[in-house]
């Protein structure tokens, strides 16, 4: 199986591995039983920088007994000018049983899948998806509201730019939430008739009445390309803060998919308030790659082969 | 040597020329051609019933990729690849490795193409705009056209800077050659890989806008209006160029224009998520933009078809989508897709279809090609058209070395036949399948 992009897959889909992913969450805290891959072994195909994303899914293969090898961009045949199908072709033919991938191309996952015919799990491909990331949100959401459906979705700041964003898009929608996206003109796609979403390029119309708002990261980068004027002017009109989220309904949770860039993108007291539920969002993270893991090797809810959570830990 | 052509619709646009008749070829020449011939001792009968009889066709738009890139083609497969699609004259883009800039690489790019093997097709070269295709200083025009260079073209490298390009054009429009321009503002498409739209956004693609093609076609038809230069507008791809092109002949600004077979019979919408096959530039646009191209090229705003014939290594296109290479090979699919697209459509008529595919592009670059009247042409060139064979497109069984097509797997109506040049022919296959009346 393959874990790719959420806008490939269908609600079912979505629905079991987020289901499954709070299972793992509940097993894990009371110690309960957690399927096992011991013996299973995992290309972690790190092609462009990512320190919290790899760890979250080092976490979960190491909670299910999976063995992993890490490859970057340093260090690895790739800086030799090998070509990412050879790579994948040769770990492929190393025996590797699945492969893990961060890319900065839109596309290099699914491209790295067909090639390696075997469990692959997107862990992002340029501005195109990062599915596991949109999952954990959604379980997040869940977990504070029980459902999705009916709610509305804000998501603040850099969608043309953001795989965070498009995933999440997918996944919200198929949900069965409204998703708005709400920034400046620059970063939003121009032609978003594909995406199921609501552009509003002013911030409290944007999340007005809102259930969820999701801040994304600003890139320095936009600024020194002209999309923007200035880090300044972005927070002013854009940052998540408590004088914007007056217009968001009350109990409006806040969301940030990090990093975050605290005083642009959303202010301190935000990202650490009530309404915050920033941690939670890094924590499941791990119970979705754990699940995303099971998913791409074959393992249901209904798991064949179980062991004790502890025993191999030690 | 005396072959008959007996029987089929002849379709000469040089001489307004559509009926039913026999093309009688001698000596490498054209004989003879209307609807009562002298068949009598001819060696080699064909039997056209149900063919289209036409001159030679004519490619004025591909990449041979000799020197430098022999692996993706060279002159001999891109030849070979030609007459395979009925073409028998083409004219070739400077962007080889080194970039055909002197009349040394002319020399050998000739040589290389009358060798026997290359079918008979005749290459015209077109030379670099500016030395090394660097977009600074000027190719020495005068030099390159006493090599045989037909036009002078930045293709693959567009000039930015409107200063060297109105330089280019003076120096052109001197020795009387024209220019073949590339459209694009890069400034506006840095990173991108797609048509700027709906299924960019979707993807996670940056995207090429619109107004970075039109921005270019606007400032070369002004600067060609002010020189008097003859502008030839390569790959035209959205309905506001059509627009500008329209208004700049209007004007009276010598400027003529050409259109792919993908970009009126492809939209950017029908693209499989990140097949590296569909991505050229210009991209693939829109709907609207593919029915402005063709009422366009049916109203002689845009005046003919050419492939951007532009074959790629597999392993170059085997790479995430934004680090593949634009371009797709053409060559073998031209017939086929416009048929399908155009010509049974009702969009054009047969004569008008030829014209496009090879009067007319001839005309651009003042080729001797593209009609049948005996003597006009240095060796007869006739291609033979099965406009109602239903064929499957196999990107495998092409001639080309270029494998990079979005259409394999394709059902076409029409097929290139036969393609004679000089004492040369090709012939397709299918050809013998057909049922066949008494040889002479
Ligand atoms: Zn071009």
């Amino acid at each position: 199986m393959r874990l790719i992009g959420i806008r490939e897959m269908d609600v079912d889909q979505i629905e079991n591995l987020i289901a499954f992913s709070l299972r793992l969450k509940a097993a894990c805290r009371n110690g309960g039983e957690l399927p096992s891959l011991h013996g299973k072994s995992v290309g972690m195909l790190f092609l462009e920088d990512s320190t919290r994303t790899r760890v979250g899914f080092e976490q979960a293969a190491l909670r299910l007994g999976l063995h992993t090898t890490s490859f970057g961009m340093q260090g690895s045949s790739m800086s030799k000018g090998e070509s990412l199908k050879d790579t994948v072709l040769t770990l492929k033919s190393e025996g590797i049983d699945g492969l893990v991938m961060r890319h900065k191309c839109s596309g290099a996952a699914m491209l790295a899948a067909d090639l390696f015919e075997g469990p692959v799990i997107n862990a992002g491909d340029g501005m195109h998806e990062h599915p596991t990331q949109a999952l954990a949100d959604a379980m997040t959401i869940i977990e504070n509201r029980d459902s999705v459906a009916g709610l509305v979705v804000a998501i603040v700041g850099d969608a043309l730019h953001s795989r965070v964003a498009r995933s999440n898009i997918w996944s919200l929608t198929k949900l069965g939430a409204e998703v708005r996206l709400v920034g400046p003109k620059t970063l939003l796609p121009k032609f978003p008739a594909g995406l199921p979403v609501e552009i509003c390029h002013d911030l409290h119309s944007g999340i007005q009445g809102a259930d969820v708002v999701m801040a994304l990261r600003l890139q320095k980068e936009r600024m020194t390309s002209g999309l923007i004027s200035s880090t300044g002017e972005f927070a002013s009109l854009y940052q998540i803060n408590s004088r914007a989220l007056r217009f968001a309904k009350p109990d409006c949770i806040v969301m940030h998919p990090g990093p975050i860039n605290r005083g642009i993108e959303i202010d301190d007291a935000t990202a650490d308030g009530s309404q915050s539920v920033i941690t939670q969002q890094v924590e499941n993270g791990v119970y979705v790659r754990m699940a995303a893991f099971a998913y791409v090797f074959g393992l249901n809810g209904e798991q064949q082969r179980k062991s004790k959570a502890r025993s191999r830990a030690s | 040597m005396k072959i008959v052509l007996k029987g089929g619709r002849i379709l000469d646009p040089s001489q307004d020329l559509d009926v039913i008749g026999s093309v009688v070829l001698e000596n490498d020449q054209i004989a003879e051609i209307g609807t009562k011939v002298d068949e009598r001792g001819a060696d080699e009968l064909y039997d056209c019933t149900g063919c289209w009889i036409t001159p030679g066709l004519v490619d004025i738009h591909v990449h041979l990729r000799e020197p430098g890139y022999s692996h993706k083609e060279t002159i001999i497969t891109g030849t070979q690849a030609a007459a395979a699609g009925g073409f028998t004259t083409i004219a070739c883009m400077p962007n080889t490795d080194p970039p055909l800039d002197n009349p040394a690489l002319i020399d050998f790019l000739l040589d290389q193409s009358s060798s026997p093997e290359a079918g008979g097709v005749f290459v015209a070269p077109i030379g670099a705009l500016t030395q090394e295709m660097k977009g600074e200083r000027p190719s020495d025009f005068a030099a390159l056209k006493r090599a045989g260079v037909v036009a002078a073209s930045d293709d693959a490298f567009p000039l930015q800077n409107s200063a060297v390009m109105q330089r280019c054009m003076e120096l052109c429009r001197q020795v009387d050659l024209p220019v073949a321009t590339h459209c694009e503002d890069q400034s506006l498409t840095m990173g991108a890989s797609m048509n700027e739209g709906a299924m960019s956004a979707v993807l996670g693609l940056r995207g090429m806008p619109r107004t970075a093609e039109e921005i270019h076609v606007a400032r070369n038809c002004l600067l060609s209006f002010e020189t008097g230069c003859p502008l030839h507008i390569l790959h035209v791809s959205t309905w506001g160029s059509v627009a500008i092109i329209e208004q700049a002949k209007d004007l009276g600004a010598p400027v003529t224009a050409e259109v792919c077979p993908h970009h009126f019979s492809l939209i950017d919408d029908q693209m499989p998520p990140f097949d590296t096959h569909w991505k050229m530039n210009p991209p693939l646009r829109t709907k609207l933009d593919v029915e402005t191209l063709i009422s366009a090229l049916a109203a002689g705003i845009i005046d003919c078809i050419a492939t951007d014939h532009a074959p790629h290594a597999r392993h170059e296109k085997d790479v995430p989508f934004e680090q593949a290479p634009f371009g797709i090979v053409g060559l073998e699919t031209a017939v086929g897709v416009t048929l399908t697209h155009l010509t049974h459509k009702g969009l054009l008529s047969p004569l008008e279809t030829v014209r496009k595919l090879s009067t007319r592009p001839a005309e651009i670059y003042r080729l001797d090609a593209g009609t049948l009247k005996p003597g006009r042409t240095p060796v007869a060139q006739v291609a033979v058209i099965d406009p109602d064979l239903e064929w499957t497109f196999d990107v495998n069984k092409t001639f080309s070395k270029g494998k990079n097509s979005p259409y394999h797997g394709c059902v076409f109506k029409g097929k290139t036949m036969l393609t004679f040049s000089g004492g040369e022919v090709y012939r397709d296959q299918h050809w013998d399948k057909r049922p066949q009346v008494q040889n002479a």
